[in-house]
Formats: C-alpha cells, structure tokens, sequence
C-alpha cells in the first residue's frame, strides 16, 4: 500500500520512541528532530515528509511507531490522502 | 475466559490494555484509574500551556475508544490492597472486590510536594495541573512586577523555566545540587546548563532548599499575587512557585499485599513480580535490565510505554523479556539534554567526558566493567544514535 508520513517538526521534542520501533522509516536530524526515511534510504535528502509504498507488516511498525510518539508528532495519510492517524 | 485487572490507566497501563486486546479477543480487561479524563499526553502538557496544542489533541485516545476495545475502564477509582491468594483486588471507592487472573500494577509516581497551602504553588504531572498553572498565569497576566520561583534541578524544571519564559515571566530557579541533574551530570554538564540558564537571566540559586513559605501578608489577602518563598539561601519573592522535585512512588499498599518492593515494585525481565500472575510496569516498577545486569527505574515515556506492551505480551502468555536502552530528551531555552541507557554517576566505574562548557556542548559516556551503559548530551545530540546502539551492542 502507499502512505504518506509525515513529521510536524513544532510538535517533535525528539524523544526519538519512533526511531526506537521503527529506524527504517525514522532517523533524528542534527536539530533532534525526526525525519522521515524510505526503507532506510534518504532519496531527496533528510526530510519531513515522505510518500512511500508499504508492506502490511511495514504499515503495523510505522502505525505503532507512530503511537509511540509523545507528542503526536507523525501523521500518516493513505492513498486517498484521508488521515489514519492520528484519528481526527 | 481470562480476567485481566491492570491498576493504573496511564501510557503504561493503558498500552497494555491495547496490547492485551490484540491478542486475546475474549479476555475480560478492566483498567483502574484515579483521574477523569481519557488518556492524554503528559508530554505534550507543555505544548498545551504554551498555547502551541488546543486542549483536546492532549489526549490519546478518544473517549469512544475504551467502548470499541471492550476495555472496562473505571475512573476516579484507586485501589486500596490486593489479596494475592485469592486473586481480587479491593476497590477503594466502590467498595467492592474485583477477581482477577492477572494482575498488572501501572500505578507511576506521585510528584513529591512541599507542605504548604499557599496559592501560587504549581505541580506539573497532570492534565489538571496543567489547567491549575493556566488559572495562575491568566491572573499574572498584565501585572508587570510579576516573578516566578523553580523549585528542583531537573527535567521538570525544564519545563517550568521554558513556560515561565514564554510568558515573559522574571524567574529564580533554586535547586539542591552543585547544579542540574547532580546524581547524573557532571561540573562541565552541569555548568553548561547553568550559563544557558544565566544566559537567559534566570537568577540561579545552586545548593539551596526550601525552609518556609507563606503568602505575604498572611492568609486572605488578595489573589496569589506574592508568596514569600524563604530558602536556605534567603527570601525569594515569587507569585508563582513550580516545583519539580521529583518523583516519589506509593508503595506501601503493594508491599502489604506481600509483592516485593524496593525502591519501586522488584521485577525481573520479564516485568514478572515475586507474586505469581501478577506484573508491574512504567514509572512504578524496579526491573532487572538484562542489557547492564542492574535494577533499573524508568521514569520516562518511552520507557513506560515499552513496558506496557510488554507486560501485555507476556500476559497473554507469550511471555517476553523487556529490553531497551531507554531514552529523554528535553530542552532547556532551545539546548538539548539527552540522557540515554543507565546515567547513574554512582554507579558507574568510570564517566568520560567530552567538550566543555565553553563550547557549549558536552557528552559523558558511563563506563561499568568496561562497558558503555549510558551516556548523557548536553548542547549536542551528535553520536545520539551511534551512542544508543554501542550500548545496545556490547
């Protein structure tokens, strides 16, 4: 499936609880904030936002990646680009 | 069909609630809380204080939530002692008795509080102390002459010096130790935070404690408007006092129960206590961390909502072991502090340290037998990730 994830960097305290569950799809900048990666890899650089294609089991550890977060700081959008989290 | 009782409705009882419904689709789960409100964030309380966050994306879960998971949740409820031969649980308002066939205890800490009623004084764990410090600034707010007082040298601290500064309020922080976080920082750590504090002319009052307080002009005088705050340092006059002075943990009900306590509930890594059936985890429990072979205390986020899910798992019956090199971070004035892994000085054989005040950016690096278990940033988080994994690794 595709997603969108993206970091509200305002919101990131970099607890880094993402990076923790998940360091294929989130680093820490040198600023300690999340970025987003694709399976590891930084096409494009080191950015908030990233739009990538997911298994199902990928999709679970970026969800309870994004769970984890504080400060609720990653959203993920679906194909649709409707919001799956957090639940509006 | 399995009863699951989880005492504390915080991220870490809460996550394991969530856990234990992915697994076991018929258990019966009942989540015991002391306050109102559906889970919400207590990180995110200074967001919400700063106007950054509207009140209601603190929380974490939506009211209808605990309904779809068939998650019983049971508010404004404490427990008073659990019977561990007989498996029930004694509900202290409800007055009643509740079986269980696994017991969870996620029942945190309480932030350690002065004794004194004297307006003005702010605690900051809650989504009602963050309501309660919003009353106390609103009423500040136009009174130029306004000051504010910190109480404590650490993370909660933090906060307060970052809120007090966002509303422009004059602050003086006095604190027990040489300087911030003494049992795990170092002078150059330490002096670093001290002259990022000065910088921004924060009055700094090192080893100095509380002795009295009283609202000037006796008790009935209007509003919060100035609270003499007397130190062993002298008189600090203050309309807001916040105190961060740590986190104590209420013990003494589980002990009775005949489940071994130290500093906080003993497990082993599993998040199994000395009583069969029953778990603990979060703030409150006192683990066996299998990556430095020490009893280890959380105290953080990401710590209690790893162990959530893992006593979850392992309560469903795949049991599994807890390991994590545990992480904070926080900021002071926009200056990164980050601890990682075990950062108690007193334990370690030996703590590196790198780069010096004057730089403006330190790192100590605890050393036990040779190994690296924990290090601390302060200015910088280069090395944060590369730091994490050589603790995780050796």
């Amino acid at each position: 499936m595709k997603l969108k994830i993206k970091v509200d960097p305002d919101l990131c305290i970099g607890a880094a609880s993402c990076v923790t569950i998940d360091p294929a799809t989130f680093q820490l900048n040198d600023e300690n904030i999340a970025v987003v990666l694709d399976h590891g890899s930084e096409p494009g650089g080191r950015v908030y936002e990233r739009e990538m294609e997911v298994s199902e089991d990928e999709y679970e550890t970026i969800l309870l990646a994004a769970q984890s977060c504080p400060t609720l700081a990653i959203f993920i959008y679906d194909e649709a680009g409707d919001q799956v989290f957090p639940e509006a | 069909m399995i009863r699951y009782v989880i005492v504390g409705a915080g991220i870490a009882g809460t996550s394991a609630a969530e856990e234990i419904r992915k697994c076991d689709q018929e258990g019966e789960i009942t989540l015991i809380g002391e306050e109102e409100h559906a889970l919400y964030s207590r990180v995110l309380l200074p967001h919400y204080i700063k106007g950054k966050i509207p009140r209601e994306k603190c929380f974490l879960k939506r009211e209808a939530w605990y309904d779809e998971q068939r998650i019983e949740y049971l508010r404004g409820e404490r427990v008073e002692s659990i019977d561990t031969a007989h498996r029930h649980v004694v509900l202290k308002i409800a007055g009643r008795e509740l079986p269980y066939d696994k017991l969870l205890i996620t029942t945190g800490g309480e932030p350690s509080s002065i004794n004194a009623d004297v307006r003005g004084i702010s605690y900051l764990q809650t989504l009602d102390d963050a309501d309660h410090l919003l009353q106390l600034l609103g009423e500040l707010a136009g009174k130029h002459d306004a000051r504010a007082a910190v109480c404590g040298g650490g993370f909660i601290a933090c906060e307060y010096l970052n809120i007090f500064k966002h509303f422009g309020i004059p602050t003086t922080c006095f604190h027990r130790g040489p300087w911030f976080w003494s049992r795990v920082l170092g002078e150059e750590s330490g002096r670093l935070i001290e002259s990022v504090l000065k910088r921004e002319d924060v009055e700094v009052w090192p080893q100095t404690t509380l002795a009295d307080i009283s609202a000037k002009g006796g008790s009935g005088s209007a509003g919060h408007g100035s609270i003499q705050v007397e130190t062993t340092n002298g008189l600090a006059r203050a309309d807001l006092l916040g105190i961060g002075i740590g986190l104590g943990r209420d013990l003494r009900w589980i002990q009775k129960s005949g489940i071994e306590v130290e500093a906080g509930v003993r497990t082993n890594s599993f998040l199994e206590t000395s009583v069969e059936g029953v778990w603990a985890a979060g703030d409150v429990a006192e683990f066996d961390d299998p990556l430095t072979g020490h009893a280890m205390m959380g105290g953080n986020w990401m710590n209690a909502i790893m162990q959530g899910r893992t006593a979850g798992k392992s309560m469903v019956g795949e049991r599994t072991e807890f390991r994590l090199v545990t992480s904070y971070a926080t900021n002071i004035f926009g200056t990164e502090i980050i601890f990682i892994g075990d950062t108690r000085r007193a334990l370690a054989d030996e703590v590196r340290v790198e780069g010096t005040a004057g730089e403006g950016a330190v790192t100590q690096r605890f050393y036990d037998s040779g190994r690296l278990v924990g290090a601390t940033m302060v200015g910088t988080n280069k090395d944060r990730m590369k730091l994490a994994k050589e603790i995780e690794n050796t």
